[in-house]
């Protein structure tokens, strides 16, 4: 690694104004796990890193606001949003994904804003939030503005921040009637990035589909909502069926891609049973919920 | 140094410490400049556990925790947990149990163990394994590991 600066703002505005709109070598730095690679293996050399280690404690907090909204602090560690109460209430599905995202030294580190920021196809948690309709509050030297989670990513560990934005909070809201699944599917060991990741949540009502949110991950460049799969699903009757349909639907929807992980044809397949695997399970869950 | 350098204090092992660290510096770097060997790069990349250090009571994988993050915080290596006395009732289990060979992953292992204990004083294979699945063993010690993790949690019962 070589050397940088390291500025340590004391506030989110600072580090804000910290940072640089136009400089790729500018960067903020919450828990250095994605960076600390990132720089060891050259990728990165930056000029300047503003770390988000001692601005101010309302952004690693995790509350819950009166409408039932669960408000979680960008700079909340991986491992404080495993232990919450306040989230395994509301959405008991991301204790469940955070037991199988690294390892527990990565998770005491790593902070929400650096999983979501990262833009890596490959993380967990983005298809995660966004099947539980998440959003991102970013903020920049012009204010504040809400991004859904499934509108982050732009492509390939690209996002559609700017370099001078900050994610600060995310809101997940009220789950009440849904009910969630996550699908991390390895081909290698079991601790593998994963070949594909398919996020679920879905409500039933009277035996139907109400309302579905259906994400891939990791096959594609990017996390992408299967909006033509959600189509086929709401409104008709929870079925093996219907299941089947939308595990067809879903592998001619997603645009799958090569890599070390898997053919992009096997891949395909992986997407159509799961597709299923996933409505299945996230379907018990809502009539037993 | 360059002249980025930081000058940082942090207290190590019960004491107080100032050290000057460059910024792309990691945390087993600066503790191998001070002497504690005990926490060592192996893969580099956050899968092994060899690097394992404590920070403000957390585990954390010293080769990817930048120096300077350690900062006003308090940092535990291995080489702490006998307090100069007495080996911790972790360690006793792994030396009794026979849970290494060659020993290289040890330290990591033995800290891990150290936080499971804390947070689950009676841990169900599955919590054993889900706070252990970061940590590799090349001589594949893993039975006598889970053993020594079990002895340590009776040993910490009956204390
Ligand atoms: C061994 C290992 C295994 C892993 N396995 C998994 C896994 O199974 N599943 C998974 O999902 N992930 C996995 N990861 C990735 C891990 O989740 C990320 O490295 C981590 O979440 C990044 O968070 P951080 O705080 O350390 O980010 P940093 O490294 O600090 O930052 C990452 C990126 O985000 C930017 N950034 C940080 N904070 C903000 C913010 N608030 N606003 C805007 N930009 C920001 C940084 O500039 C940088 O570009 C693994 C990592 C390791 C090392
Ligand atoms: S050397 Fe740090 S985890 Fe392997
Ligand atoms: S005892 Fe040799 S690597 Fe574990």
């Amino acid at each position: 690694m070589t050397p940088f600066e390291l500025a340590e703002p004391k506030t989110l505005n600072e580090a804000i104004a910290l940072l640089d709109a136009e400089d790729p070598d500018v960067r903020p730095i919450s828990g250095g796990t994605a960076l600390m690679l990132m720089m060891k293996s050259g990728v990165f050399r930056p000029n300047r890193l503003v770390s988000l280690q001692r601005v101010e404690a309302d952004y690693s907090r995790i509350q819950r606001g009166g409408d039932g909204t669960l408000r979680i602090g960008a700079l909340a560690s991986l491992s404080q949003i495993e232990h919450s109460g306040e989230v395994r209430q509301v959405a008991p599905v991301i204790e469940k994904t955070m037991r199988h995202l690294s390892n527990v030294r990565v998770r005491n580190v790593a902070r929400l804003g650096g999983n979501l920021a990262h833009g890596d196809p490959h993380m967990d948690l983005p298809p995660v939030l966004s099947s539980l309709g998440a959003k991102a509050i970013v903020a920049g030297p012009s204010g504040q503005r809400e991004i859904m989670i499934e509108e982050l990513f732009s492509g390939y560990y690209e996002t559609v921040l700017d370099r001078n934005e900050l994610i600060t909070f995310v809101d997940v809201p009220s789950q009440a009637g849904w009910s969630s699944v996550y699908f991390k599917c390895t081909t290698r060991s079991a601790d593998d990035w994963p070949a594909l990741g398919i996020a679920c949540s879905l409500r039933v009502e009277n035996g139907s589909i109400g309302d579905v949110r259906l994400m891939i991950s990791a096959a594609t460049e990017k996390l992408t909502r299967l909006v033509a799969t959600e189509k086929v699903l709401r409104g008709q009757q929870a079925s093996e069926a219907l299941f089947e349909r939308a595990g067809e639907s879903a592998m001619a929807e997603a645009e799958v891609i090569d890599d070390s992980r898997g053919s992009a044809s096997y891949k395909s397949e992986l997407v159509r049973v799961y597709v299923k695997r996933a409505l299945r399970q996230a379907s018990v869950g809502a009539t037993q919920s | 140094m360059s002249e980025h350098a930081k000058s940082i204090s942090f207290e190590l092992n019960g004491s107080k410490t100032e050290m000057l660290v460059e910024t792309h510096e990691n945390l087993v770097e600066l503790l191998i400049r001070m002497n504690l060997n005990g926490a060592r790069e192996s893969c580099g990349q956050g899968l092994c556990g060899c690097c394992t250090v404590i920070v403000d009571g957390s585990a954390v994988s010293g080769c990817l925790y930048p120096a300077a993050f350690v900062d006003g915080k308090t940092v535990t290596t291995v080489e702490h947990l006998d307090n100069n006395v007495h080996l911790s009732p972790v360690q006793e289990a792994f030396i009794e149990e026979g849970a290494f060979q060659c020993g290289f992953c040890t330290s990591g292992f033995i800290l891990m163990t150290h936080q499971l204990l804390e947070e689950k004083p009676k841990p169900t294979d599955e919590e054993i394994r889900d706070y252990l699945a970061g940590n590799l063993c090349r001589c594949a010690a893993y039975p006598e590991i889970i053993k020594a993790v079990k002895s340590a949690a009776n040993k910490m019962a009956r204390a």
